[in-house]
């Protein structure tokens, strides 16, 4: 009988040191920044456009310039919590203004705190992890130049067992990866490749286009085909080239979408997808055209 | 007579405020209808894809005078239904209605600015319906939910 009982906690002790070695931050180094030119706030400019930074943190409801002050604030309702996004000014104390580039690189690619907690999925690194170490320091040094704000915004409020921070590193483990979503084969257009990687990483498209499963990670059979809205009524489009999605879209009519916010029918984007329209029109042209050759070679899906 | 005529004209007016009390959501989304067909004129003849015509441009600018003249009425207190309308307009009527008083004096500015035969030339047109247009998507961005 005593027997049993050691062996059961013995197994406990080895369940629990499993658990915690795999739910472990895993962290870049410094080898990641090792040949990368100096980082450039003008390249930074047009990553941070097509990253969509201002749409949650900015001050909710910001227009104009005063979106550059990134004091967050806004609540993202979901299944598991309502999470607000924290203020990524450079503000020494109350925003990112000390982070290091490494820090800075860790949080956007591994969705790691400087003191290498996890941070929760609603911030995309599951996405912005397919970024170039490059477009993130370019991004980082772009920040940089903007006004610091004073004043943390709202906590997060994250119901048990939600709460635990350290299971997020079993989430990373099921869908954190830096493969890409949609296997193109050699001789793929430079056009169609470009788009890939603005949508797929830095421009997050599948984290509100996609279904998700119930862990909360993306299902990637249904990418870009649409999902119920994590927050209230409706449904988000399904934005594969099939009859249920936008197929019968020309690739132009969907860079002037990304432009204006006018569909083919002349209807015009609202809600979330607004704000997306105001940061795509910032981009250069060629931008929206390669996320719209992307959207016309990806898998069509019903 | 006077009275009479008063007395048709409060008829008139209540009568069309019955039908948009019958179906508000069908009224104000033919009226949307309507804005989507004036922008598919609009901006292919902004964009070089169409023939600049004045008339035709004064047609587009006239159906935005309209429906942002009209639409508000369309909005009442628990009238979202099933319709995309965002929960906004009625925690936050007063932005709502500063919303569509913009879209309504940019219309009524391009409408005024259009003369009898409309704006003469491309770039006049592109002045006085370029404001209105700007209205579509700041307006959707807060007030409809997609």
């Amino acid at each position: 009988m005593r027997r049993i009982l050691y062996a059961g906690v013995a197994l406990a002790v080895i369940a629990g040191a499993v658990a915690w070695f795999l739910s472990a931050p895993r962290p870049l180094d410094e080898s990641v920044l090792a040949g990368l030119q100096p980082a450039d706030a003008t390249r930074g400019e047009r990553v941070f456009w097509a990253g969509g930074c201002v749409s949650c943190h900015a001050r909710p409801g910001a227009e104009g310039d005063a979106q550059l002050e990134l004091a967050g604030g806004l609540g993202l309702g979901s299944p598991f919590g309502t999470f607000v996004a924290p203020n990524i000014s450079p503000h020494p104390t109350d925003g990112i203004g000390s982070w290091s580039e490494l820090d800075f690189v860790n949080a956007m690619m591994r969705g790691l705190a400087p003191d290498g907690s996890h941070l929760y999925p609603a911030f995309p690194y599951a996405s912005y992890g397919r970024m170039t170490p490059q477009d993130v320091v370019d991004l980082f040094a772009f920040i940089k130049t903007l006004p610091p704000v004073e004043g943390k915004a709202g906590e997060s409020d994250i119901p048990f067992p939600f709460s635990i921070r350290r299971a997020v590193g079993f989430w990373k483990l099921l869908y954190l990866s830096d493969e890409p979503v949609v296997a193109f084969g050699d001789g793929t257009d430079p056009a169609v490749r470009r788009g890939q990687y603005l949508v797929e990483g830095p421009g997050h498209c599948g984290e509100c286009h996609t279904a998700r499963t119930a862990l909360g990670g993306l299902e990637y059979s249904q990418w870009l085909a649409g999902a119920p809205s994590l927050e209230g009524r409706g449904r988000i489009p399904n934005i594969t080239p099939s009859q249920d999605g936008i197929g019968s879209w020309s690739a132009s009519d969907i860079a002037y979408y990304l432009e204006s916010g006018f569909t083919p029918d002349f209807d015009s984007a609202g809600g979330e997808m607004a704000k997306v329209v105001r940061n795509m029109a910032r981009l250069p042209s060629e931008d929206r055209e390669a996320i719209a050759a992307y959207l016309k070679a990806i898998p069509p899906k019903p | 007579m006077k009275k009479l005529i008063a007395s048709a004209l409060v008829l008139m007016v209540s009568a069309g405020t019955v039908a948009a009390q019958d179906n508000p959501i069908k009224s104000r989304q033919a009226l949307m209808d309507a804005a989507a067909g004036a922008a598919g004129i609009a901006v292919p003849m902004l964009k070089g894809e169409m023939e600049y015509n004045p008339a035709v441009a004064k047609a587009a600018i006239a159906t935005f005078y309209g429906v942002a003249t009209a639409g508000q009425a369309f909005f009442p207190e628990g009238s979202a239904g099933d319709s995309k309308a965002a929960p906004k307009i009625w925690e936050d009527p007063e932005g709502f209605k500063a919303a569509f008083a913009k879209f309504q004096s940019a219309a009524e500015a391009a409408f005024q600015a259009s003369g009898k035969e409309g704006p003469a030339d491309l770039k006049a047109f592109q002045a006085a319906v370029g404001p209105v247009l700007q209205n579509c998507g700041s307006c959707h961005e807060t007030y409809r939910l997609e």
